[in-house]
């Protein structure tokens, strides 16, 4: 039976209630502020004017914008399909250490962590930058002859993007596969299977939801993530994220800088949807 | 044990009561002065002097952005900041808001020291709302030893001679300014076709475009990574000084030109301290210090004899100078299509 105080309120709901507060202010206020405010027009000078127009989603439309989204999911599944190459086995063999060096490991994950991360992309500017770190090496070991141009080319932004997010991956199926009871694994070796098979039976299936939530927490914050793209691209990737924050801060279009992120947020819950529909897994590791 | 107990509660008491007293004190004696600029914009000892002769604390809050500013200044509907350093073109907005208070000149004594080649213009045309602090030009600035061409104008940027070897700063009217002069028209055309077409110029400097980057875009310069910079003054200034053999070119077809200026927003909670600070960096040392250190034109005639001999060059408007136009707000249909036509710039670039 349920405990209820004199009034019949719940308990549950009144220490929740906190919670619901605090969704309602901090998330769903200021969202229903940015819905609105797409819809608005915005004034010949400065702020906006209360007229409603779809114009700004009709904007939207136009080819040069919608090749930014284009440009955005590119690198975005770029950086999680390399994210999830080095990050899963990472992850998978992290579970399989001893608990000192699992330890061990976790901590050097975090160490980076403790410095910001725009400190951290600076670092890759002194590998990448030509007569730099990267190109002495390449030098020394008579494998280039001259400095390559390797900083403000795509290649430089990937790499700064999957340094700056991988470590979520590998905790989270990290995290999954530490839980996996490994004598599944060994019941599928002695009924015959191959390792890769038993691999791809029962660890993937088992770990999936690691992985799974792995790809979520990577993929959001590669999809808005702009500041990479401007500091190793060299402003010259444009992102959904460097559009928005443009039209906010440079053009004063407000408007179209919120239906720019209301668009990205119903893209992002899309492929979000579609994802978990595809690879069936309900619960994400690490979210409940 | 007791006696003991009561000392330390007597101990206790007096050290509650002193702490409330200078609490006290602390109140009636600090006043404060609210600062709200770029990073870096004064020098430390300019500022720990005004505090130290005034016994004024001043708390100094930086925007990235004019139109941050802006939007700040609108939510404490003109309050919260005592004196604002801030662009030309948003100043003009700001006064147009109603964000602005008049000066009151009685309290300014230095103000005769300002250059009258910078006052009077389109953002406060009766100098009743602002104090000039630093002019800029954007310049183009390259390594001639890096660069087989010479370089005399926005036009030989897109000479295929720079491939892979221009660094520009990220100001779209700038940028796409500078194709408008090109084609004999104003930063501040307003004719959206006219705009169009010289996006379709601009596409075609893409391949030799080696980074946009608004922030410290000297340092590619320095470090050889571009040999050819489009920058702001200041960078242009800093490049100078860290690489003497770099060439400053001002460009053939026509110059752009900014004013950076001080102004006291209209609730501003200490008033009196803003035009005491006002007053106190026109004074012509203190002014000399702030100019060497921003590396801006410096806005100050009185101040030029204490520059260095370096910096008297590097800080003076050239003559050619003086005919830069503004750049100004324009409509809101133009800025959108000069928006339009940077963002095709620079997906081009990749």
């Amino acid at each position: 039976m349920r405990r209820s105080n004199r009034r019949g309120i719940p308990h549950g709901f009144l220490m929740s209630l906190p919670m619901y507060l605090f969704t309602l202010f901090f998330v769903l206020a200021p969202l229903c502020y940015m819905v609105i405010l797409s819809f608005l027009t915005r004034a010949e000078v400065w702020g906006v004017v209360h007229e409603v127009t779809l114009d700004n989603y009709r904007n939207i439309l136009t080819p040069v914008y919608l090749k930014t989204f284009y440009e955005s999911l590119k690198l975005a599944v770029i950086c999680v399909v390399l994210i999830i190459l080095t990050g899963y086995p990472f992850g998978y063999f992290m579970a399989k250490l001893s608990s000192t060096w699992k330890r061990r490991v976790s901590m050097l994950l975090m160490i980076p962590f403790w410095t910001s991360a725009l400190i951290r992309m600076y670092g890759w500017i002194i590998i990448f930058r030509s007569n730099g770190i990267l190109d002495k090496l390449l030098m020394g070991l008579h494998i280039t002859k001259e400095p390559l141009k390797l900083l403000y080319t795509y290649p430089a932004v990937v790499v700064g993007m999957v340094y700056a997010l991988v470590p979520f991956m590998i905790f989270a199926v990290y995290s999954s596969a530490e839980k996996m009871d490994w004598s599944l694994v060994e019941a599928a070796r002695d009924l015959g299977a191959s390792p890769a098979k038993a691999f791809f039976t029962v660890t993937l299936r088992l770990t999936m939801p690691g992985l799974l939530s792995g790809v979520v927490l990577t993929f959001i914050p590669s999809m808005g993530l702009f500041f990479i793209a401007d500091i190793l691209g060299g402003n010259k990737v444009v992102l959904v994220g460097s559009l928005i924050q443009e039209q906010l801060m440079k053009a004063r279009n407000w408007p179209f800088a919120a239906a720019l992120s209301v668009v990205l947020m119903i893209l992002t819950s899309l492929i979000i949807w579609l994802y978990r529909r595809v690879t069936k897994v309900r619960d994400l590791e690490g979210f409940y | 044990m007791r006696r003991i107990m009561k000392k330390a509660a007597l101990l206790l008491a007096v050290v509650m009561v002193l702490m409330a007293l200078a609490g006290c004190g602390d109140k009636k004696n600090t006043e404060t002065l609210n600062l709200f600029t770029w990073d870096g914009m004064f020098p430390q000892e300019v500022l720990s002097g005004f505090e130290k002769e005034y016994g004024i604390q001043i708390n100094y809050s930086n925007f990235d952005y004019d139109e941050d500013m802006l939007a700040k200044l609108e939510t404490a509907k003109g309050g919260d900041y005592d004196l604002v350093i801030a662009d030309d073109y948003i100043i003009e907005i700001a006064i147009e808001e109603g964000l602005v208070q008049k000066l009151d000149k009685s309290k300014l004594t230095n103000l005769a020291n300002v250059d009258p080649v910078f006052q009077g213009h389109f953002y406060d045309k009766t100098d009743a709302y602002t104090v000039p602090y630093g002019a800029g030009i954007p310049l183009i600035v390259y390594d001639p030893a890096a660069v087989d061409i010479e370089i005399t104008g926005y036009e030989d940027l897109w000479n295929p001679a720079l491939k892979d070897n221009v660094a520009l700063i990220g100001n779209y009217r700038v940028i796409d300014g500078i194709v408008l002069k090109m084609m004999g028209k104003s930063f501040n055309e307003n004719d959206t076709a006219v705009i169009e077409e010289a996006g379709k110029k601009l596409l075609e400097l893409a391949p030799n475009v080696r980074l946009i980057s608004d922030n410290n875009t000297q340092d590619y310069l320095i470090s050889g990574e571009a040999a050819v910079g489009f920058l702001y003054t200041s960078q242009v200034t800093m490049a100078l000084a860290a690489k003497s053999d770099l060439k400053v070119v001002y460009p053939k077809e026509g110059l752009g030109f900014g004013i950076m200026a001080g102004f006291i927003p209209s609730q501003a909670p200490n008033g009196d301290a803003a035009h005491k600070f006002l007053d106190y960096i026109l004074r012509p040392e203190i002014a000399a210090q702030c100019f060497e250190h921003i590396g801006y034109v410096c806005t100050n005639q009185a101040a030029v004899p204490y520059l260095s001999e370096e910096a008297k060059q590097s800080l003076s408007l050239p003559e050619e100078a003086q005919s830069g136009e503004f750049i100004m707000d324009i409509s809101a249909e133009a800025n959108e299509t000069h928006e339009r036509i940077w963002t095709e710039f620079k997906a081009a670039l990749n």
